[in-house]
């Protein structure tokens, strides 16, 4: 009853004219924000800290917090129509997104990114509201041998992401593991492939290698002159605008794998929205029964993803509000506006401040539903975009990503690397190499050598600290996973053998 | 705030008897002001440099529009470099925290470090707090140091990188007192606390205001302060020499600087500019609201006193066998 009375109470200061005025202000700008890549909700958040200080603190949260969630709506839009990632939560949107677009299917693919939005963005703040004490406590046990074996299990998923040749696909992925490793080591302080550049102390951004090899290498293979750009099939008929309900009988499980997966690993203060969304689409493809779809369009490799990035956002807001430990490096922000504003971020926080906490919670309803009405008709809006002849739009995408990757922080030196990968993006796909496991390798490297080598510093040395329960079920998860291509390779042998007794 | 060195409050006292002679041929800034900084939007250094863009727009002190630049990479390499790009430009202001003197140190990619700057002003040290979790069988850091003695290399600490002053202390305390302990590097402060929190480690290095909070909900127990003298709100912890250990902690600072060739005119106004924000009513509420310490040190004296921290992190990193470059 105490949620109830909670939650009602939570209405009461969610809907009055103010707070209702700054959660839709809030939810616009973080869409807007979220559909320009470049422009993140960390960078928006921080720009705005200083406006609301003159602002009633309840509606000052609302409105940032509708920053954070709207922001994952948006980023999908560029993901499907111009596979430029929006957000780096929406890189792995991409994959299936952009080739929904090119079958003449953007107006489901972006309506199919709202539903789920909508559906995991409300199971994450019902998860949020329910449980979040004795999550977050439960969250505390998971420590770097538990991260280890998550990244491990994401990296296994490449066989998922492989094409025609896995050892195509690991090379990519090993590239892209490589380039996670260059920068400033944090355990040493020593520099690793830096060559001598500045710039390179920091490491490379992992969305600017996701536009260059994504977007820049799918303009530059577009536009060579053997194969004349093909206009993009433009959706007719609002019938053909928003997802049939066959789409969403497909998406059935998408919308409860990226509910769970990506409020769990929200929780996780050790990993974010980006990871979430990779691994949801990992078991996506893992357990869907045409798994060869994917790649090619499959509405579920749009749906789960962004279903888990909107889930996060509930579970990064649980260690956040019950803790005072920030789920993820976007929330990080969210600790520091509240003692800008002269709250005290901690454990005792929801019991001090529970208007403020349920004032929270309502609004991220509203906002969810706002999100969703705001969204949908946008589609048919966005879907026009393809109309634009591929003379225009084949610069238009190069722009875009340009503008994204300048934005960021007005670098030369970072265009130079996104020309780079995007000539590498392009060479990969002449010669038949499946980019998204370089992608993969580059999300998951940093954090899983990291807790590598936390656990070894824990345990001082003993490999043991892997086969605690939680870590040890992981890893032998990612090894069934890397077991799946034998298996089928055994099928195939068994099927042929069948065929040839029956011949 | 009344804890300032005998150094910083004889720095105040002159400029506090300059400034009101100076008044012919004041320069001023008549275009947008630019605030340099190494973090990314959210960063702390970020957060630092827009609240004090508000602070200096209620105080009105700058009579211009002011904006944040962010720079991020390389540790302070990547701002540091673009400060120094502005050669002798009077509206760029670089803010520094004490990663930029270590940067230097460790990677021999960053050509231009913070010497090469023009020393502005410190602004603010960052105290820190040893805590434990509030079950933990170690009731001061005594208890926890003899039982480090008692089991070498068992215990283990959660930190930030190799090089911050979470692992620097701990270095100077396995020193003076030949316990040894494991450190464990997080990239994020949430990651650090999650780990104490969760039982992964026995004891952290933590700002005060993070540690209060989980102090009144009975999560944690503070066991010493790093810094030389206590601090108001805890006025019951010990220092680390008044529990016995006598190290001198290397501050963590904060602080302004401007381009390399920066007309004197133009380092007086800045001067002078943040030694009226760090008497002004705002500044205080900031500084007591983030527990930190106002410590304005200007001009040369600055120099000097980062000249000072750049050394003793050196020897630190010698001792502590990081490799240093320079």
């Amino acid at each position: 009853m105490d949620i109830l009375t909670g939650l009602l109470h939570g209405f009461q200061v969610a809907t009055t004219p103010a707070s209702l005025g700054m959660c839709i202000l809030g939810v616009v700008l973080g869409t807007v924000i979220g559909v320009l890549p470049g422009l993140g909700p960390s960078a928006t958040i921080a720009m705005l800290l200083p406006l609301t200080m003159k602002l009633d603190p309840t509606g000052a949260m609302i409105m940032l917090a509708g920053i954070y969630y709207g922001a994952k709506y948006g980023g999908s839009t560029t993901s499907i129509l111009l596979n430029v990632p929006g957000e780096s939560s929406s890189v792995v949107t991409c994959i299936d997104g952009y080739q929904m677009a090119r079958k003449g299917r953007a107006g489901p693919a972006l309506g199919m990114a709202a539903i789920s939005s909508f559906i995991a963005g409300t199971f994450g703040v019902v998860a949020l509201m329910l449980v979040a004490p004795p999550l977050a406590q439960l969250s505390l046990a998971f420590s770097s041998p538990e991260y280890f074996a998550l990244m491990v299990m994401g990296l296994a998923m490449v066989v998922l992401l492989a094409g025609d040749s896995l050892v195509k696909a690991l090379l990519s992925m090993l590239v892209g593991l490589w380039i996670s490793g260059i920068g400033t080591d944090l355990f040493t302080a020593t520099s690793r492939f830096t060559f001598g550049s500045v710039q390179l102390l920091g490491g490379i951004e992992f969305i600017l290698v996701a536009i260059g090899v994504f977007a820049v290498g799918e303009v530059l293979a577009n536009v060579e002159p053997h194969d004349p750009p093909k206009m993009l099939p433009v959706p007719k008929g609002i019938r053909n605008l928003l997802p049939t309900w066959d789409d969403m009988k497909r998406c059935r499980f998408a919308f409860v794998n990226g509910s769970v997966v990506g409020f769990i690993i929200g929780v996780l203060p050790g990993a974010g929205s980006t990871i979430a969304s990779f691994i949801s689409y990992g078991i996506e493809k893992a357990v869907s029964r045409h798994p060869e779809e994917f790649g090619k369009g499959a509405i579920e490799g749009v749906a789960a993803p962004e279903g888990s990035n909107n889930a996060e956002t509930g579970g990064a807001l649980v260690p956040l509000l019950t803790l005072g430990i920030p789920g993820s490096g976007t929330t990080a922000i969210l600790p520091a506006a509240l003692v800008l504003w002269g709250f005290k971020p901690g454990p005792l926080f929801i019991h001090d401040q529970p208007q403020l906490f349920w004032g929270l919670v309502a609004s991220m309803y509203i906002g969810n539903v706002v999100l969703l009405i705001l969204n949908l008709p946008l589609v048919a809006l966005f879907a026009q975009l393809l109309r634009v002849p591929a003379y225009v739009l084949q610069p238009l995408i190069l722009g875009v990503a340009i503008v994204g990757v300048y934005a960021s922080d007005a670098s030369m030196f970072q265009l130079g690397l996104l020309a780079l990968f995007g000539l590498v993006g392009y060479a990969m796909r002449k010669l038949d190499f499946p980019t998204a496991p370089l992608v993969l390798g580059l999300v998951l490297g940093d954090p899983m050598e990291r807790a590598l080598r936390q656990s070894l510093m824990m345990s001082q040395g003993h490999i043991s600290i892997l086969l605690r329960p939680i870590p040890a079920v992981l890893l032998v998860f990612a090894a069934l996973l890397l077991a799946v291509p034998l298996f089928r390779k055994l099928n195939a042998i068994r099927v042929q053998m069948l065929e040839s007794e029956e011949a | 705030m009344t804890r300032i060195r005998s150094t910083s409050a004889a720095v105040v006292a002159a400029l506090a008897t300059l400034v009101p002679f100076a008044s012919h041929a004041d320069w001023k800034p008549t275009k947008p002001v630019e605030f340099i900084v190494h973090t990314g939007p959210g960063g702390g250094n970020d957060l630092l440099a827009r609240a004090v863009v508000t602070m200096l727009e209620q105080e009105k002190l700058v009579p211009v529009r002011m904006q944040v630049i962010n720079k991020p990479g390389g540790g302070g390499a990547v701002a540091a470099a673009a400060v120094a790009d502005r050669k002798d430009d009077p509206n760029t202001v670089g803010f520094i925290t004490s990663v930029w003197l270590a940067g230097p140190l460790t990677a021999k990619e960053q050509k231009i470090t913070v010497f090469d700057l023009k020393p502005i002003a410190q602004l603010l040290r960052e105290p820190a707090v040893f805590a434990v979790r509030a079950d933990s069988p170690y009731k001061t850091l005594k208890d926890f140091i003899e039982a480090a003695k008692a089991h070498p290399g068992q215990l283990k600490q959660s930190g930030g990188s190799i090089t911050s002053r979470d692992n620097i202390v701990r270095e100077q305390l396995q020193h003076a007192t030949g316990a040894k302990w494991a450190y464990v590097s997080f990239p994020g402060g949430g990651e650090r606390l999650a780990a104490l929190l969760g039982g992964h480690v026995d004891i952290m290095v933590i700002e005060p205001q993070e540690a209060g909070e989980n102090v009144r909900a009975g999560k944690l127990r503070v066991l010493a302060q790093v810094s030389e003298t206590r601090l108001p709100k805890w006025a019951d912890i010990p220092t680390l020499k008044e529990a016995g250990y006598d190290i001198h902690p290397t501050p963590q600072i904060r602080g302004v600087v401007g381009p390399p060739q920066m007309p004197a005119e133009a380092v007086k106004y800045w001067i002078d500019t943040f030694d009226k924000l760090h008497r002004s009513a705002s500044w205080k509420k900031y500084v007591e609201q983030n527990e930190l310490e106002d410590a304005f040190v200007a001009g040369d004296a600055f120099r000097k006193s980062m000249e000072e921290t750049s050394k003793e992190l050196r020897e630190q990193f010698v001792k502590a066998g990081i490799k240093v470059t320079r």
